[in-house]
């Protein structure tokens, strides 16, 4: 496979795309009632909703990062990444954590959601072609970056070497299990690890950060891409500056409270930007030139 | 053109018969003056500024966005249809809205809820003849006897108030009043001098942000308690929250007024908050106010109003760190 790169491919910066720019038609906080078609259970208190319109099309066309507000009528609505899309569906996968999570995790297929989208920004798609790409996660983390993951294994020959590193507590707590054992290993590297040892368990044992480092992924032409618990991005992000890497090749998302998701309700700003609107992807880079509030 | 203040209910009636008229009315109860529908016959509170802005014209305190039925799934949105003419609104509060119209309609989104009551609204504007201590309007780019902004704008003349229509809307009201207006109030007289005055150039979002992380924004937040009231009196605080209310089988979707000053306001599910105490949300509401929104819009969001001045229960004031700023390059 011709791998483009080298000086040309690493001299563009892979910053987030900006986000929408000309007006949109309609209400925007109006959501669109679709439907449920298919759940799958991915981790004790994780789900995976394939979600589609009424009337069996796709109910919006996102780029990889960007979000979907769901709701459950009568309940509430909140942010998600969308994970993955099809011809005629979209995914998120949906921790179960309080009132509104609760209550999606008691849909059933055939059941309806509000959905309203696609909101905020997208991975710099674009700006990283040809570079060799490494994604880490950790947790649920993985949800966003999958649909990054998705996209460059479309188009496999814009980008060079790809690689997953994706760790979480348990066995049980891996989320997309068929992706990260069987789909993905066919087409990509991956590198799975788990918190403490388990007997059924002979894949890695230990943190996302140190096997980051364990690997010792060269920094030359790639770009990271790296989601999970705050917790686990500060301390991969140490790991990832002592192997060599800048932070502007450092792309990660962000989480705020968000009502609206369009940048009016004020609620999850970070000084002058709406992680809503302005995010969720970030390079580091940008991180470091926002006021300290995340 | 001048309109004699003895004709002044006459002109308001004329306005009523073709949408409601909003006036700065004194509540029943002896609360606080406020904008309200008028009823034809009540006179308009003149004497100063409301105590409560006008923004609830535009952006209810509480207000239905759309009805659903969870049996069928059937939604509908409750768009308003408001056709809303208001008079004697300052011309602060026209600043104000102007910074609205940025927050609601740019950026991307237009708010539809914004959108129809801000297509249905015509302000008449009133400039002001005396000010309030508390006033430091002139100092945030607001002439106090003057509202460009404005659809129409009036001036006290003594015995009449001038008019000048600004905007085609202006001009209609102006037309409607033909019969009512006598020729002069060519000259507005001489607007009055603020209650005091704060330096608040250009440099001031770069300098403010500078000190991001400089320890008086403890000494400034010690003595608040919280309570939200300086959003919420606040004529260019927009922040909302969404909620829903359900009764059998419908319910409605609906927002309402929020404030950055709360504690839950940005508590995130798992209970992680990025602004965990009262140090950093005072410093968010100020930052937002003089800095952020200046970034992201080119406008400050604070119009000099000094309605949180006056209402703060801890004596909080929003000049203070203005004044902190004084000397203050934007290298920090
Ligand atoms: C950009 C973005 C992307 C996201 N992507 C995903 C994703 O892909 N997948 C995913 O699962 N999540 C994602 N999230 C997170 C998701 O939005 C939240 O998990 C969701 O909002 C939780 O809503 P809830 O109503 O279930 O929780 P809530 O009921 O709001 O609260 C949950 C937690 O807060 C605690 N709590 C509730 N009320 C209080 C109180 N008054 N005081 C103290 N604690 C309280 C509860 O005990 C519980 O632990 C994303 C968020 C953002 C902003
Ligand atoms: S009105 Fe005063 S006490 Fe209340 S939240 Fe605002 S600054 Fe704090
Ligand atoms: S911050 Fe205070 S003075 Fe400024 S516009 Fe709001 S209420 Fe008026
Ligand atoms: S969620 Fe409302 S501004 Fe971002």
């Amino acid at each position: 496979m011709a791998r483009p790169g080298g000086a040309a491919a690493a001299a563009k910066r892979p910053v987030a795309e900006a986000g929408p720019g000309a007006a949109r038609e309609g209400n925007p906080l109006l959501p669109a009632m679709c439907r449920v078609i298919k759940i799958t259970d991915e981790t004790p208190d994780v789900k995976t909703f394939r979600i589609q319109t009424a009337d069996g099309a796709k109910p919006f066309d996102p780029m990889p990062g960007q979000l979907a507000m769901l709701s459950a009528m009568g309940v509430g609505e909140a942010m998600f990444s969308v994970t993955a899309k099809g011809e005629d569906w979209i995914e998120s996968s949906i921790k179960r954590v309080g009132l509104l999570t609760e209550a999606l995790h008691g849909l059933s297929e055939g059941d309806m959601i509000g959905v309203r989208g696609p909101y905020g920004n997208h991975f710099p798609v674009d700006a990283i072609k040809g570079r060799d790409l490494l994604f880490v996660g950790g947790g649920i983390g993985l949800a966003p970056v999958r649909s990054l993951i998705r996209y460059a294994l479309e188009r496999r020959e814009d980008y060079g070497s790809l690689d997953v590193l994706y760790g979480s507590r348990s066995y049980d707590d891996l989320v997309f299990k068929s992706d990260i054992f069987e789909n993905w290993p066919a087409v990509c590297n991956t590198h799975i690890t788990i918190d403490n040892a388990e007997e059924r368990w002979d894949g890695h044992v230990g943190f996302v950060p140190s096997y980051l480092e364990e690997k010792a992924f060269s920094p030359e032409n790639r770009v990271v891409v790296l989601c999970g618990p705050p917790i686990m991005i500060k301390f991969c992000l140490e790991s990832l500056m002592r192997m060599g890497f800048s932070k502007e090749n450092v792309i990660t998302t962000l989480e705020m409270r968000m009502k609206c998701g369009v940048g009016k309700c004020g609620r999850c700003n970070i000084g002058s930007k709406y992680v809503c609107l302005d995010g969720p992807v970030f390079t580091m880079s940008e991180l470091d030139g926002l006021p300290d509030e995340k | 053109m001048e309109l004699k203040k003895d004709r002044l209910l006459e002109a308001l009636a004329l306005l009523r018969e073709g949408s409601d008229v909003a006036l700065p009315l004194p509540a029943d109860d002896g609360g606080e003056p406020a904008f309200r529908l008028w009823d034809g016959v009540q006179e308009p509170f003149l004497g100063s500024n409301t105590s409560l802005p006008p923004k609830e014209l535009l952006f209810p305190r509480s207000e239905g966005m759309y009805g659903y039925n969870l049996k069928t799934g059937e939604l509908s949105d409750i768009l308003p249809e408001a056709r809303t003419a208001v008079f004697g609104i300052r011309p602060c509060d026209v600043k104000s809205i102007e910074n609205l119209d940025h927050a609601f309609l740019e950026k991307g989104y237009v708010d539809s809820y914004y959108r129809a009551r801000r297509d249905g609204l015509t302000t008449i504007a009133l400039g002001c003849s005396e000010a309030a201590r508390t006033c430091f309007c002139d100092s945030m780019g607001v002439a106090p006897g003057d509202a460009p902004g404005a659809d129409l704008m009036m001036n006290d003349l003594g015995d009449a108030y001038s008019v000048k229509a600004n905007t085609e809307k202006g001009e209609a009201v102006a037309k409607l009043w033909e019969g009512l207006l006598s020729k002069g109030g060519a000259k507005a007289p001489a607007a009055p001098a603020c209650g005091f005055s704060v330096k608040a150039d250009d440099s001031l979002p770069d300098r403010l942000t500078a000190r991001f992380d400089d320890p008086m924004w403890d000494s400034l937040s010690k003595a608040c308690i919280g309570c939200g009231c300086c959003s919420f009196i606040c004529p260019t605080c927009y922040c909302f929250d969404i909620g829903r209310e359900n009764r059998g089988a419908c319910g409605t979707a609906f927002r309402c007024w929020d404030s950055c000053m709360f504690s839950d306001y940005s508590r995130m599910a798992g209970g992680h908050n990025p602004r965990p105490s009262k140090k950093e949300r005072l410093r968010n509401r100020y930052l937002h106010k003089l800095a952020y929104f200046s970034q992201r819009y080119g406008a400050t969001l604070c119009v000099g109003c000094g309605r949180c001045i006056d209402k703060c229960p801890a004596n909080l004031d929003i000049t203070r760190v203005m004044d902190m700023m004084e000397g203050v390059d934007a290298n920090g």
